[in-house]
């Protein structure tokens, strides 16, 4: 079943892109393209359902229940600051993100059948789970509001003023802003993920030798490590941007390039 | 009853012909009553605007009408060519029609016309003026002016050189409330540009001219703030958006001053119009991360091509007006 919400929620997705590209080649907007990402988004939450009751716990233990976690965490965001972009458009840029990372789940041998149930659950080891799947969600989408503005600037720069691209794009400040904005939030996210990734590694005794083993022993600290390194990614690019200032292009670039690495953070997991 | 329509437009008369046939927007009604009593007719409304002033009658003979107006209105063309053009039936709700949807207007698609007919069709109405054939005919010609604007894209795009620049801060800046303009020389261009940012809701607007007096009058034409020419640099860090049109021989804003800003506005983006000739700034500004340099030419290109867009939509437009004139069943549409 829950493949079967998968591959619903996939195909959807893939609708909303086409349709909505091929909208724009015409100069308009699909005003379709928020009611298919709202369709994508139920079908996501059966699959969730479905995978957690067969996991019995939030279904996040392997990729490719991270990747379409991930999906859904997009979409959400989507959902919830869409209206302060272009809203149609911005889901065409969303929705062949979702579509990559669902289609990589649905791949032969992927997903499995027969997930086993998590026996143990630790109140901290599920908000560093949700925590930072959830802030992955918030920075791919600040990742496609940076390609966004990358697409606009080019063509503003270059003089490239035709098409329907151009004239449904949000403005520059408009997209920086709201750029800036979901770097903040899955910076915080991202921020309680990773203090609750630490909590959840803390030994009963919290002296120095016990933490030292304790973390030594623990399986998942190159993820940790990784998932630090991601996080004081962002921080100096949002500390850089708030002292120094820094170019539009810069920011949108750093974002997008910050997700794309930040993605190595799930290789270890 | 015949349907009527006799006018002079942009097209069939020069301005000093046209300014005689004016009517200003408070007669309108009044002009509407005369018509009337010239043609002898029982429905009548008055459309007139800066390049066109129509008469639309609604009679039981078209031709006794039209006749009886053209005589009522020849001294006013008196030492010049017959200005007048006249359509009758379904030729003058054609007509009407293109009107509304800016396909007969002096700009291509301008949007402006719509307003001025409506009100001028309210003035009739409200003097007493309308009946059944023009009440029905005017609802119907609004509503197809809608339709042909919002299925074709005939009034996209920028047709002037100033609203080109309007629409480009737009696209950089979203709304211009939080925009403030610099005004580089006090001339025409750099007048109607800043104008259609002001109008636009630009924040404020500070101009430099060599001429300080000139740069004072300016500043207070546009409700903004006069600089001295010498102090232009230090203002730069605050704007959003450059005008420059001095007759400065050279190149007076370059790249090294531009980039010495760059950290104080942090890294902020910068809109730059040039629309002088010879050049007032740099081309290097334009290589600049955050600078969005547009030269005369590069605005010129745009409004070009936004005519040439609106051009391609005439014959969707028409065909939307006799689709929907065939639906208006109406004495009227009966062929002339």
């Amino acid at each position: 079943m829950d493949r079967w919400f998968l591959i619903a929620a996939t195909l959807l997705a893939a609708v909303a892109g086409v349709r909505g590209l091929l909208v724009l080649r015409h100069g308009n907007r699909s005003r379709w393209t928020v009611w298919w990402m709202i369709g994508v988004m139920l079908c996501q939450m059966g699959y969730l359902a479905a995978r957690g009751e067969m996991r019995g716990a939030c279904p996040l233990r392997s990729i490719a229940e991270i990747s379409v976690f991930l999906a859904w965490s997009l979409t959400l965001f989507y959902l919830l600051v869409g209206p302060v972009y272009r809203i149609s458009l911005l889901g065409v840029f969303t929705a062949p993100v979702v579509v990559i990372f669902q289609g990589f789940t649905l791949l032969p041998g992927r997903l499995a059948a027969n997930p086993e149930k998590v026996l143990n659950t630790t109140f901290w080891g599920e908000t560093h789970s949700a925590m930072s799947v959830l802030a992955y969600g918030a920075l791919a989408l600040a990742a496609v509001a940076g390609v966004m503005f990358l697409v606009l600037d080019h063509q503003l720069k270059e003089h490239h003023l035709k098409g329907g691209l151009f004239r449904n794009l949000p403005p520059v400040r408009e997209l920086l802003v709201s750029l800036e904005r979901l770097l903040w939030l899955g910076m915080v996210l991202l921020t309680v993920g990773v203090i609750a990734g630490v909590l959840m590694i803390l030994p009963e005794k919290e002296d120095l030798p016990h933490l030292i083993a304790a973390i030594a022993e623990w399986s998942g600290l190159p993820h940790l490590i990784a998932a630090v390194a991601v996080w004081l990614g962002y921080v100096v690019l949002m500390v850089t941007k708030q002292v120094r200032g820094m170019t539009g292009r810069r920011f949108a670039l750093g974002a997008v390039a910050l997700f794309v690495l930040s993605l190595g953070v799930f290789a270890f997991v | 009853m015949e349907l009527v329509c006799l006018g002079v437009n942009h097209k069939t008369a020069p301005v000093e012909v046209r300014e005689r046939f004016a009517v200003g927007t408070t007669k309108l009604g009044e002009a509407a009553q005369q018509l009337l009593e010239m043609a002898g007719a029982p429905e009548g409304v008055v459309v007139s605007t800066c390049n066109r002033t129509e008469f639309y009658l609604a009679a039981e003979n078209a031709t006794a009408a039209l006749e009886r107006l053209q005589s009522g209105l020849a001294e006013k063309v008196h030492g010049h060519e017959e200005p007048f053009y006249h359509y009758q039936q379904k030729a003058a709700a054609r007509h009407l029609c293109k009107v509304v949807s800016g396909l007969d207007s002096m700009l291509l698609g301008e949007t402006e016309i719509f307003g001025q007919v409506k009100q001028a069709y309210q003035a009739a109405h409200e003097a007493g003026a309308t009946g059944p054939m023009l009440n029905k005919l005017f609802q119907k010609v609004f509503s197809v002016g809608k339709k042909v604007r919002t299925q074709t894209s005939i009034q996209e795009g920028s047709t002037s050189i100033g609203n080109v620049a309007v629409e480009l801060a737009e696209k950089i800046f979203g709304h211009l409330k939080d925009s403030e303009v610099m005004v580089l020389g006090a001339g025409e261009m750099s007048r109607l540009t800043a104008q259609a940012l002001v109008s636009r809701g630009a924040k404020s607007i500070i101009v430099a001219n060599r001429t300080h007096e000139r740069a004072i009058e300016l500043a207070d034409e546009m409700g903004g703030r006069a600089v001295r020419f010498d102090n232009w640099l230090d203002e730069l860090k605050n704007v959003d958006v450059v005008i420059s049109s001095t007759g400065a021989p050279h190149t007076i804003i370059h790249r090294e001053e531009v980039e010495s800003l760059r950290r104080a506005r942090k890294f902020r983006p910068l809109f730059m119009i040039d629309i002088a000739v010879p050049r007032d700034i740099e081309h290097s500004v334009g290589e600049i991360e955050e600078v969005y340099l547009y030269d005369i030419d590069a605005l010129e290109q745009l409004a070009e091509e936004a005519r040439a867009r609106r051009g391609y939509q005439i014959i969707e437009c028409e065909k939307i007006i006799e689709a929907e004139l065939e639906k208006l069943v109406s004495p009227f549409t009966k062929p002339q």
